[in-house]
C-alpha cells in the first residue's frame, strides 16, 4: 500500500503542475506546451501504475479498496498542503518519487 | 437549456442537502466512530484485558464453563476472541417455555486466558454509534426508515452536487483559504469530489444493506407475501433442529476448529454455535468469520453432529447477487480493514462529515451575507443557525459528554449503560438551549472550546480514573487504548483550534459591523 500511496501522491502532483494556473502558484511561471503535456502524461502514467503496485501487492479484491483509500487520500492531502506549504508538497511528491524505487525492491 | 437544468440541480443539491444535512452530519459522524467500534468499546470497558490466545484454548475453556452453568440450554452461541475484540463472549438461550416464542437470552464474557466471568462495566461502548447511525435511536422500523431516506436524500443530493459543480477537473486541486465565503466552497468541493467514490460507495451500500426493507416487491411477490421464507431459503443454516430428549455426550469442540479450516482454504472460524447441547440430536454451526474477505460472507458455515462428530453439511459458495451484495455490505462496513486501511476509512468518513458541514454552512453563509448590514437575522435563517450548532458543535461535546459519563458514573450504578446513552442526548439538548440563548459566533466558539477542553482532558480523565492510563497503555503496547487517548487528544487539540479561527474571524468581521449598526438606529430615530 506504501508504494502505491508513493506513486499516487507523485502522480497528482504531476497532473497538478501540468495545470497553468498551479504550476504558475508553485513555480512562480507558466508551464511550456512540451512541459505541461510531459506532467500530464507521467501523471497518468503514475496513476496507472500505482493500480498495478496494489492489485500487484494484494490481488483485485483488497487491492482496488486500498488503492481508492491512497488515491483519495494522496489527493486530499496534496490539495491540503498546496495552500499553504506549496514547497513542502512539492518535495514530498519528489521523494515519494525517489523512494518508491526502494520502496518496490524491498517489498 | 442547459443551463436550466443545472439551475435546477443546484436547486434540488441546495435544499436537499439543507433539510437532511443535520441529520445526515450525525449519521456520518457516528457512523465514521463506528469504523472503531470495537476499540471504542475496549476503552470503554477496560476490565476486558487484551491479549491475543489461540482460539482452541479459549473455546475449551468456553466448553468447560458452558457445560456447568448452561448444561441444559436450548442453544449455546459462542463468539471468540479476536485482535479487536479480546473478551471470550457467551450467550445461550434457554428452551421455550411455549412453542413459538423465544427463549430467554443470558450473555457473559469471560477471560479468554483464565476462563473467568470478567464483569465489565455495564456499557453500550462503541456499540451505541453504531447503532445509532441506522437507528437514530428510534424505535424499530422508524429510525431505520429515517435513515434509509436520509441515504436516498444524500445519494440525490451527491448527484445534484456532481452536475452543479461546473469544473471538476479544472478546479480539481484547488483550495484557497482565508477567502472567507470562498474558501468554504471551495473546501466543500475540495473533500466532495476529491472523496467522492467514498461518499458514492457508502451512500449506495447502505441502500444495498436495507433493500429488502426499501425495495421488498421483487420478494413478496416471489414468495406470495411471506418474507420469512426468502429469508429461510437464502440462509439455510437458520433452520434448526428438533431436540430428541434423549441425553447424548457432546463431542469436545476445539478440533472441530481445525476440520471447519480444512473447508476453507484461508479462513477461519468466527463464533459457534451448538443446538440442543447433551441431546443426543446435538449439532454443531461453525460460522466463518466474515471479516476476512472485501466480500462479507453471509452465513458461511460447517454444520457437525454434536454426538458422533461426522460432518454434515456445508454451505456452498455465494451465488454472484448475493456476492455483489456481500461486497457492498463487507465494503461499507469494512470489517476486513487492517488498521491502516481502518484509519483511512476513519479519514475518508471524516471527510464526508466535512462535506455535509462545510454545506450546511455556505447555505447559511450565503444568506446571513445579505441581513450583515442590518444585523438583525430573519426567524428562519436564526433557525438554521441554531440547528447548524447544535448539529454541528453540540454533537461533539455530546460524543465527549458519553465518554465522560462512562469514567464517571458509578460502576454499580442501576442502568448504567442507558445513563451514559441518556447523557449524550441530554448534552445535546442543552446544546440546542445554549446555541438559542447566545448569538451565533459566541455560540459556536463557546461550544467548540468545550468540546476541545472536554477531548483534550479525556487522557486525564482515563488516568485519573483507572489504571490503563497512556504510560501504562503505550508501554504495554495497547493500542487501541493507547490511541483512543491520543485520538482525542489530536481531536481536542483540532477543535480549539477551530474555536481559536472562529473566535478570530469574528474579530475582523466584528470592526464593520461595529460601524455600520448605528445607522439603523439613526433612521429609526427619524
Amino acid at each position: 500500500m506504501l508504494l502505491a500511496l508513493l506513486l499516487c501522491y507523485g502522480g497528482f502532483t504531476a497532473l497538478c503542475l501540468s495545470m497553468d494556473r498551479h504550476h504558475a502558484d508553485v513555480l512562480g511561471r507558466k508551464p511550456s506546451a512540451r512541459r505541461r503535456h510531459v506532467m500530464k502524461f507521467g501523471g497518468w502514467l503514475l496513476l496507472g501504475v500505482s493500480l498495478w503496485a496494489a492489485v500487484c501487492a494484494t490481488g483485485w479484491g483488497l487491492g482496488l479498496v486500498e488503492w481508492f483509500a491512497v488515491l483519495m487520500l494522496s489527493a486530499l492531502l496534496l490539495v491540503l498542503l498546496l495552500p499553504y506549504r506549496p514547497r513542502l508538497a512539492l518535495s514530498l511528491a519528489v521523494l515519494s518519487l525517489l523512494a518508491s524505487p526502494v520502496c518496490a525492491v524491498l517489498m | 437549456m442547459k443551463e436550466g437544468f443545472r439551475q435546477a440541480m443546484a436547486w434540488l443539491h441546495t435544499w436537499t442537502g439543507l433539510i437532511f444535512g443535520w441529520l445526515l452530519f450525525a449519521i456520518f459522524l457516528t457512523g465514521t466512530l463506528a469504523y472503531f467500534k470495537a476499540e471504542i468499546t475496549h476503552w470503554m470497558q477496560p476490565e476486558i484485558p487484551a491479549r491475543t490466545l489461540s482460539s482452541e484454548a479459549s473455546l475449551t475453556l468456553a466448553q468447560d464453563y458452558l457445560q456447568q452453568h448452561a448444561a441444559g440450554a436450548s442453544r449455546w452461541l459462542i463468539d471468540l476472541p479476536n485482535a479487536r475484540e479480546p473478551g471470550l463472549t457467551l450467550r445461550w438461550q434457554q428452551a421455550p417455555a411455549e412453542p413459538g416464542k423465544r427463549g430467554q437470552f443470558t450473555k457473559k464474557t469471560l477471560d479468554p486466558q483464565t476462563g473467568t466471568d470478567v464483569q465489565g462495566r455495564e456499557t453500550m461502548g462503541g456499540d451505541f454509534f453504531y447503532r445509532f447511525h441506522f437507528q437514530l435511536q428510534m424505535p424499530y422500523p422508524w429510525g431505520r426508515w429515517l435513515s434509509t431516506i436520509a441515504a436516498m436524500v444524500m445519494f440525490v443530493a451527491l448527484i445534484s452536487g456532481i452536475i452543479t459543480h461546473k469544473k471538476i477537473f479544472k478546479d480539481f486541486f484547488t483550495f484557497r483559504p482565508r477567502k472567507g465565503q470562498r474558501s468554504w466552497l471551495d473546501g466543500h468541493n475540495a473533500v466532495g469530489v476529491l472523496v467522492l467514490p467514498f461518499h458514492l460507495m457508502i451512500t449506495y451500500s447502505s441502500l444495498v444493506i436495507f433493500m429488502s426493507m426499501v425495495m421488498p416487491a421483487s420478494i413478496l411477490a416471489a414468495y406470495k407475501g411471506n418474507a420469512e421464507a426468502f429469508f429461510d431459503e437464502l440462509f439455510p443454516e437458520s433452520n434448526r433442529p428438533t431436540a430428541a430428549g434423549q441425553p447424548g455426550q457432546l463431542i469436545p469442540l476445539a478440533p472441530l476448529l481445525e476440520r471447519a479450516r480444512a473447508q476453507w482454504p484461508e479462513g477461519q472460524a468466527g463464533s459457534l454455535s451448538v443446538n440442543n447441547p447433551g441431546d443426543a440430536n446435538a449439532s454443531v454451526v461453525l460460522e466463518r468469520d466474515g471479516a476476512e474477505g472485501v466480500v462479507h460472507d453471509f452465513g458461511r458455515a460447517v454444520t457437525f453432529n454434536g454426538v458422533t462428530g461426522e460432518l454434515l453439511s456445508t454451505t456452498p459458495a455465494l451465488p454472484v447477487p448475493m456476492a455483489i451484495a456481500g461486497a457492498f455490505y463487507g465494503l461499507h462496513m469494512g470489517n476486513f480493514a487492517g488498521p491502516v486501511l481502518r484509519w483511512l476509512y476513519f479519514i475518508c468518513g471524516l471527510a464526508g462529515t466535512a462535506m455535509i458541514g462545510t454545506g450546511l454552512v455556505i447555505w447559511l453563509g450565503k444568506r446571513q451575507l445579505k441581513h450583515a448590514k442590518s444585523g438583525v437575522m430573519p426567524f428562519e435563517l436564526r433557525l438554521v443557525e441554531v440547528l447548524n450548532i447544535a448539529s454541528m458543535s453540540g454533537l461533539m461535546v455530546a460524543v465527549v459528554a458519553f465518554f465522560w459519563a462512562n469514567r464517571l458514573l458509578p460502576v454499580g450504578m442501576a442502568e448504567r449503560a442507558n445513563w451514559e446513552v441518556n447523557s449524550f442526548f441530554i448534552v445535546w439538548g442543552l446544546s440546542v438551549l445554549h446555541a438559542l440563548l447566545r448569538r451565533g459566533r459566541a455560540a459556536w466558539v463557546e461550544q467548540l472550546a468545550l468540546a476541545a477542553g472536554l477531548f483534550c482532558a479525556v487522557p486525564v480523565l482515563n488516568a485519573l480514573t483507572t489504571p490503563y492510563h497512556l504510560g501504562v497503555s503505550l508501554v504495554q503496547g495497547d493500542w487501541a487504548m493507547a490511541g483512543f487517548d491520543l485520538t482525542c487528544l489530536g481531536s481536542g487539540l483540532f477543535l480549539g483550534w477551530a474555536a481559536w479561527k472562529m473566535q478570530r474571524a469574528g474579530r475582523a468581521t466584528s470592526v464593520p459591523r461595529a460601524r455600520v449598526r448605528p445607522v439603523p438606529l439613526e433612521r429609526e430615530a427619524t
